[in-house]
């Protein structure tokens, strides 16, 4: 595996008017591989929305260094090349959309990069094909379901062909059928495309599948380790403002009790494979 | 009977090609002290319903009762029952407006009629049962607060009316679990030592199971069950056909059932679950 982002002691103070500067990341390191599926979880105010927007170069680090694929966040002659390879979903839906049928609305950042018009076709084709939204490709975004304007806000992005997709809590506004659609989505950019994938989320049930989970607190990343490892019992997440999901605390529990269950079973059809 | 509806139907856009009927001849009742869940596939009609039980909207043909009466029929006071039946909206920050927080806090007991020494004490008591320093947040702008604190502000200006009923439409989508947590830990509190009587619209099957006793479930604009937590959930066909999920214990405690053990499906807190899976595996 190598890198594809890279962040060296990045320090982030948002600027203020009235009061004193505030600061959202403080001396952060981290390192991103090409086809990790990281999940960044923590607190309101953790600080990792200001972490998923230094990725794109949407901010720029006040100190420290912020590099995509080699290429430094602050040179402003790198931003098309790092905008070309890290796509970013947002949280709302409704405010993603820019044009009148799905179509359309996958094609506006092929059209304004300059791509030929059949490219354009076949590469959108593609990114609804993915996204399962082919059938649905006349149709008036505004009309869609929340799942499906998310999944089409991933289409838009997936088809500038980035290698990395930063997600922001795109599942917060979704019912429980949007929120599976969207994740269903989403891991398989990352296990079939090899996308590499940074998903925010306050839903600690949606980060069982990641490769690596990350978790914020205050500007600084506290701790980090696989699912199991997060979700073990050994750290202490509710002071932290997160909580274990039900099913891993029951097998905590279970454990306790004096059931051996092995440290990858994380969810209902693991565990009933295990006890039965 | 606190809040009962009749042969409730609501259509939105009526007589226009873009008709739709959002509820079809409701009948349900909830009794003071109640807290009660309302599940339902988005579009099921269930913030219809809930917009229904203090004014907001009003039926096309039925009856919503407020203590018996009808709240559309004779003299009609709207203020009133929305003192007395209070919504906190999906993304409730959208309700912030005031300049500051404890105007904005104030609001609602404002137009209560009260004043002076009494408002102030109203406001911080809403502030102080979601857990914000009267002091540190009464001169603040809602505006640069964080999503958690709007959300929690929101919730004090309604919990400062001192309603009979509070009715939270997702009132949880969007916050972070420690947020989550504390907003539900009040609502219960309340309910239990003031006798509030609570009506919770949810996407969160896990949530609602523990917290509710009672259930209303919709789809496609009718109640299709109601019961109990263990006997809806134990519907597990309809609850299958309408597109819910089941709370992830209840998930658990059925496949092991399928699996052929005798163990029971109508636990839902983590306690009882788990005492119930140690009994039977055990040494097993």
């Amino acid at each position: 595996m190598s890198a594809i982002i890279k962040l060296q002691n990045v320090t982030f103070d948002y600027p203020s008017g009235d009061v004193k500067q505030i600061r959202a990341l403080e001396s952060l390191s981290l390192t991103i591989e090409e086809g990790e599926y990281i999940a960044l979880i923590g607190p309101n105010g953790s600080g990792k929305s200001t972490l998923a927007r230094h990725l794109n170069a949407i901010l720029l680090p006040t100190a420290g260094e912020v590099r995509v694929d080699g290429f430094l966040t602050t040179r402003e002659e790198h931003r098309w090349e790092i905008r070309r390879r890290v796509g970013m979903v947002f949280q709302n839906p409704d405010n993603q959309i820019v044009a009148t049928t799905v179509e359309e609305d996958v094609a506006f950042g092929l059209e304004n990069l300059g791509v030929e018009t059949p490219v354009i076709a076949r590469r959108v084709a593609e990114a609804l094909e993915m996204v399962g939204l082919q059938s649905l490709r006349n149709h008036a975004p505004h009309l869609l379901s929340g799942g499906q304007k998310q999944r089409l806000a991933i289409a838009g992005v997936i088809a500038m062909r980035p290698r990395c997709l930063v997600l922001d809590e795109p599942t917060a506004m979704l019912d429980p059928r949007g929120r599976r659609e969207v994740l269903e989505t989403v891991m398989k950019m990352n296990r079939q495309e090899g996308i590499t994938v940074v998903h925010i989320t306050h839903f600690m049930e949606e980060i069982l599948e990641a490769d690596r989970v990350i978790v914020m607190d205050r500007g600084k990343i506290v701790h980090q380790g696989t699912p199991a490892e997060i979700f073990s019992g050994e750290l202490d997440l509710y002071s932290l403002g997160l909580e274990v999901p039900i099913i891993p605390k029951l097998i905590q529990m279970l454990r306790s009790g004096g059931l051996n269950i092995p440290a990858g079973v994380l969810n209902v059809d693991e565990l009933v494979n295990f006890l039965c | 009977m606190l809040i009962e509806t009749r042969n409730l139907t609501h259509i939105y856009m009526p007589g226009t090609p873009f008709q739709v009927e959002a509820l079809k001849g409701i009948n349900l009742g909830i009794e003071r002290g109640e807290f009660v869940g309302i599940i339902g596939e988005t579009g099921s009609g269930k913030s219809t319903l809930v917009q229904h039980f203090n004014g907001l909207l009003r039926p096309n043909s039925g009856e919503v009762l407020l203590e018996g009466r009808n709240i559309w029929a004779g003299e009609i006071n709207l203020r009133q029952i929305r003192s007395r039946v209070a919504l906190l909206f999906q993304f409730p920050e959208h309700q912030l407006f005031e300049e500051t927080v404890f105007k904005d806090v104030a609001f609602g007991p404002r137009n209560l009629g009260l004043d002076g020494e009494e408002l102030e004490g109203r406001v911080r008591y809403g502030l102080e049962l979601m857990g914000l320093d009267y002091q540190a947040y009464k001169d603040r702008s809602p505006f640069n607060l964080s999503g958690g604190e709007k959300r929690r502000v929101a919730m004090a200006g309604i919990l400062a009316m001192k309603p009979e009923v509070v009715i939270l439409d997702e009132p949880s989508a969007g916050m972070d679990p420690s947020g989550r947590r504390h907003l539900l830990e009040q609502i219960e509190t309340l309910h239990r030592e003031e006798n509030l009587t609570v009506v919770l619209v949810t996407h969160n099957m896990d949530e609602v199971s523990r917290l509710a006793k009672r259930l209303f479930v919709f789809s496609g604009g009718q109640l299709v069950l109601q019961g109990s937590p263990a006997e809806v959930f134990n519907s597990t066909a309809i609850i299958k056909e309408i597109g819910l999920d089941l709370p992830p214990l209840t998930a658990l405690l059925q496949k092991l059932k399928e699996s052929g053990q005798n163990i029971r499906t109508d636990l839902f807190s983590l306690e009882e679950a788990g005492k119930e899976i140690l009994q039977h595996y055990q040494g097993g």
